[in-house]
């Protein structure tokens, strides 16, 4: 029985042993492309003027062996089909090699930490990655690290402040779309309570909160804006209890800062509260009936400009914030019980946005303590928002 | 604290506490036959991954609940082939359980992330048709919740007052006297993990399904792991479970109407109130959970006593 | 219990207890593997392609290499942490809260006194971060020695208010004013060396001395003896006059302090800063190595390596095969089952070493 059991696990050995050896085709284009398991159903987008491409045909339309332009390595926290923020990096990832073909993308989601996101960009890297777009916030630091090792490759960030001669970063520029959402909600609420479920006190949620909260103030000056954290990005369960309890201080209208809004906004629809969506376009369908509105990244525009860039030899990092006025962010459609009233002053106050002649955080800003933040004639400039710790006064809850 | 706000904490401790009662009393069955499962985590989300996807591909979450139970009970299966036919450590297997959870349920709920589906539909309890909407629609509760005290008493009759329940018990207390006395002990300890995973199962359907919706990776977030505390605490008692669950699933209700209220107490703390109460109550009323362990239980309370 | 080995007869290569030990966690994890490859298959994979890509990234470069022993740091402490108590029949699932403990005093220490010069704040770090995890263990066992609450629940508990507590501090108090969720960068003098070019920081160094420490202590000393004693029947060690109570407590908060001194290594060493939740489990991982291990050293080692090779490895999966990273709990999972199913070879049971 011994012998058996030995000579076993020598034929397995040299199985493996064997396989090891195959002399290795350099990476076909099937091994590295974009891979998603075959059975992905394609996403349902109703969303008009949103760049789309389900994940499924990235993998068929694979190049041709004419010999790629990029490499692309993305990183995502989460899931790519979370109808939230992953969802729209990796449609803004994936725009770029609708546009420019030649272009490979290897994608890696649910990254959570920051060890894992170290090792799966040095995997990439040595995939033959030469550009790298790290979607979530915390993959800056170990984004930051490889940079310094690897000067040749090209580190986007999303989100973040850092910048070194090859690590750059890229946002939109949720405040202003968070003030006119503020807007909205400030005219809609008939309690005068608006109800934030936000998943940690992170400055850019603080920020978020604040631009919230100051929209809905320039239009009805008693609101209140009450913020409840859950502690986890995708923490579904924690979700739908705050966004009970939300509901239960009399709020009725309900808006978030997590992952996927697809738990708080339905909840809030099985409660009857309306709500406001953020992260992705495709966030309506949760809340058919009690939707408001929401907004979206829609930053394939601008990855896919600064991907040419890179294969132009003509990239240099920039802190790129881009707003709505440039495409890289989109108020969804309002849904049916928006009165037209509504409509037209979020239009009106979207135009002053875009003009300049409005700003989100003009001073003087006090917070909740009372002590002055912004000065009279001081704005909140886009670097300084990764430090904000505060929230604006009018706002219920503690960020730390 | 207005009426609502505290009518609220009772609506979020039952919706919220439902799934964490099932998990906790199939727990419960499984540990009265000697056997402690540490991967109820893994049972919740494969279960939950399960269930979901079934009511993606058929639009009815009532085949999704089934397909949940089903699975919990499977999954359950395997668990005590390691520790039953194997003799395999079982705190050991609970955690590989829990690994193998974790990972299997990625891969079953893959294609099913950020899909809508139906979800199981909520009667009002009855009688509160005349209240306003925001009030009553806080006691609008599906089918899962309304059976949970039944269910949880009809284990406990099960355990206390039928013969399985007493061969069951009896087996977790002296396995060799069982087996003198004419029972099988493993086919009894396989039969009680089988009927704790289907309620596992029970619970995981109602935490996709009715409660949040949903489908994410480790949407969990440790349940598994409260509602094995939560069976100490019970001192293996399902009614008493009940009030365990109560307790946790209220702090958890009440720290988060702290936090919307105003209070300006870091809302880590409140974060951490739900877990410090349980150990406080744990310490103070629970001091003889020792001795109503049954006996043979895992290798938890080998030792010294 | 020495022997004088010229009395020992000579043993045949077969019947040398490395080999076997060797040879029987091969099989497993061969086993494990194939068990793996039928998921890879189900999910439409080829699986040698995908265990070439794994061990192309695991032993394919020195890079690779290096990155499988980072890996192996803190769950090779985890797991000393967790053997140690099992030697006298304690169970202590706490190793996550411990570490977590142990992350956060160390962190305090950087924090508080970023002008020491290394010499001095190292030490002081590595104090520190002993003195957390065994407070943290502290805890749940002077509740056991007393009577008043198992010590199964109560680590469970307190390791789910760990991570929380970091997450008060880094936000609260301790958050860069860069960034709001995590501290500042270490400065130099708080952080743990690393080799050559590598992220293997000098928390390997702590792993295996308590390795080769465990090691002596259990087969040589008459200490080591007495637990093995307590582990195999209490009334014998209560009438030999050894205080029960007194052991426990001080076997478990020198358990907590290693699983302590993990989350010191790791804050220092490999992060070089405090997030909340920096741990993706190595408490969990260290107790199910110990297990598999049965407890005995050089299985520690060995399964340690395996865990992290399985680990570093699947990174790789995720990118070329696009299954979802957790989906590499499967093959974790796979050789745990393997290992826990097959009690067999009974030369090797627990308890009958040498």
């Amino acid at each position: 029985m011994k012998n058996i059991k030995r000579m076993l696990v020598i034929f397995l050995v040299a199985v493996f042993v064997l396989s090891a050896c195959t002399p290795t085709a350099t990476p076909t284009a099937a091994d590295v492309a974009p891979v998603q398991p075959t059975d992905v159903p394609v996403q349902p987008t109703d969303v008009p003027a949103a760049v789309e491409s389900p994940a499924t045909e990235v993998v068929e339309e694979a190049p041709e062996e004419e010999g790629t332009c990029l490499v692309v390595g993305a990183t995502y926290g989460g899931p790519i089909n979370d109808a939230g923020y992953n969802l729209s990096m990796h449609e803004a990832v994936a725009a770029i090699k609708e546009n420019i073909p030649c272009v490979e993308i290897i994608e890696a989601e649910n990254v959570y930490d920051e060890a894992g996101a170290a090792s799966t960009m040095e995997n990439m890297i040595s995939q033959g990655a030469n550009m790298i777009f790290a979607t979530a916030y915390a993959h800056q630091n170990p984004a930051f690290e490889l940079s310094k090792k690897y000067p040749d490759v090209i580190f986007e960030h999303a989100g973040g402040w850092m910048m070194s001669g090859n690590f750059a970063n890229i946002f939109g520029k949720p405040p202003d779309l968070w003030y006119m959402k503020g807007v909205a909600a400030g005219m809609m609420t008939e309690t005068n309570k608006l109800g934030f479920v936000a998943a940690f006190p992170l400055a850019w949620t603080n920020v978020f909160v604040n631009a919230y909260t100051l929209g809905a103030q320039s239009v009805n000056p008693d609101v209140e804006v009450i913020v409840a954290y859950t502690f986890g990005w995708g923490d579904s369960a924690k979700e739908a209890d705050t966004t009970n309890s939300l509901i239960n201080q009399n709020v009725d209208v309900i808006t978030m800062h997590v992952d996927s809004p697809q738990t708080v906004l339905s909840t809030a629809e099985s409660r009857g509260v309306y709500s406001i969506g953020y992260q992705n376009l495709a966030a309506q369908q949760f809340a058919p009936e009690y939707w408001i509105t929401g907004s979206g990244f829609t930053l394939g525009g601008k990855f896919t400009w600064l991907a040419s860039t890179v294969i132009d030899k003509t990239w240099t990092p920039i802190f790129l914030r881009c707003g709505f006025e440039d495409g890289c962010m989109k108020l969804a459609p309002f849904g049916p019980a928006v009165p037209q009233a509504v409509i037209d002053k979020v239009a009106e106050v979207q135009a002053g946005l875009e003009a300049g002649d409005l700003l989100a955080f003009a001073g003087p800003i006090y917070d909740q303590d009372g002590v002055l933040r912004i000065a009279e004639g001081e704005v909140l400039t886009d670097d300084a928002m990764s430090t904000v710790d505060w929230l604006v006064k009018g706002v219920i809850g503690s960020p730390k | 604290m207005s009426l609502l706000a505290l009518l609220g904490v009772l609506s979020s401790m039952i919706y919220s506490g439902t799934s964490l009662l099932y998990a906790t009393i199939g727990e419960v069955v499984g540990q009265r036959a000697g056997i402690v499962n540490l991967g109820v985590e893994g049972v919740l989300l494969i279960s939950a991954a399960t269930g979901y996807g079934v009511t993606v591909t058929t639009g009815n979450p009532f085949i999704g609940v089934l397909a949940a139970i089903l699975a919990g009970g499977l999954i359950n299966l395997l668990f005590g082939f390691l520790v039953i036919s194997r003799k395999a450590n079982q705190l050991a297997s609970g955690l590989a359980v829990m690994f193998f959870g974790v990972g299997l349920s990625a891969l079953i709920g893959k294609p099913f992330v950020g899909q809508k589906i139906n979800s199981l539909p909520r009667y009002m309890l009855p009688g509160l048709d005349d209240l306003p909407l925001r009030i009553s629609s806080l006691f609008r509760f599906d089918l899962l919740i309304y059976l949970v005290i039944p269910i949880t008493i009809l284990v406990w009759w099960l355990l206390f007052r039928t013969k399985w329940g007493l061969g069951l018990r009896a087996v977790g207390e002296n396995a060799e006297t069982a087996f003198a006395s004419g029972r099988n002990p493993n086919l009894v300890k396989f039969q009680a993990l089988f009927v704790g995973g289907l309620l596992t199962g029970l619970g995981a359907a109602h935490l996709t399904l009715a409660f949040t919706m949903n489908w994410a990776e480790y949407m969990t977030g440790g349940r598994g792991f409260i509602a094995i505390a939560l069976v100490i605490f019970a001192k293996w008692h399902p009614i008493r479970a009940i009030v365990g669950v109560l307790l946790f699933s209220g702090a958890v209700a009440f720290q988060l109407l702290l936090q919307v209220s105003g209070v300006r107490i870091s809302p880590f703390i409140l974060d951490m109130v739900p877990f410090i109460l349980t150990l406080v109550v744990l310490v103070i009323w629970g001091g003889s959970s020792k001795h109503a362990a049954p006996a043979t239980l895992g290798r938890v309370y080998q030792g010294t006593e | 219990m020495t022997q004088r080995a010229d009395l020992l007869p000579k043993q045949s290569l077969t019947q040398n207890k490395f080999v076997q030990i060797i040879v029987r966690y091969g099989l497993m994890v061969i086993l494990a593997f194939l068990l793996f490859a039928i998921i890879l298959l189900i999910t439409g994979n080829d699986p040698i392609i995908s265990y070439r890509d794994l061990f192309k990234a695991t032993f394919g470069s020195a890079y690779g290499f290096s990155e499988v022993i980072t890996g192996m740091i803190p769950i090779l402490l985890t797991a000393l942490a967790v053997g140690l108590p099992a030697r006298i029949g304690l169970i202590n699932v706490g190793g996550e809260g411990q570490l977590y403990m142990g992350g956060i005093c160390a962190t305090f220490a950087a924090l508080a006194f970023q002008d020491l010069p290394a010499i001095l704040l190292l030490p002081l770090m590595i104090i520190l971060g002993i003195l957390g995890g065994a407070f943290w263990a502290f805890i749940a066992a002077y509740l056991r020695t007393r009577g008043l609450a198992n010590e199964t629940i109560t680590t469970l508990l307190l390791n789910m208010i760990a991570p929380k507590i970091a997450g008060l501090l880094v936000f609260g108090f301790w958050h860069s004013p860069l960034e709001t969720n995590m501290t500042p960068n270490f400065v130099s003098a708080a952080r743990l060396p690393t080799l050559f070019n590598s992220r293997v920081h000098l928390g390997l160094l702590f792993g295996l001395v308590l390795l080769a420490v465990f090691w002596f202590v259990m087969k040589r000393t008459r200490w080591g003896l007495e637990m093995r004693t307590i582990g195999g029947n209490a009334q014998a060690a209560r009438r030999n006059g050894i205080p029960i109570s007194k052991y426990m407590i001080i076997v478990f908060c020198i358990s907590g302090g290693i699983a302590g001194l993990a989350g010191m290594a790791q804050v220092s060493g490999y992060y070089g800063l405090l997030i909340p939740n920096f741990s993706p489990g190595w408490g969990y991982m260290g107790f199910l190595i110990s297990w598999m291990s049965f407890g005995d050293p050089i299985g520690i080692l060995i399964m340690s390596f395996v865990v992290s090779i399985i680990l570093t490895g699947g990174n790789m999966l995720q990118i070329t095969i696009g299954l979802p990273y957790a989906v590499i709990n499967l093959l974790l999972a796979f050789t745990l089952f393997v290992v826990l199913a097959k009690p067999v070879l009974p030369k090797l049971r627990k308890g009958k070493s040498s």
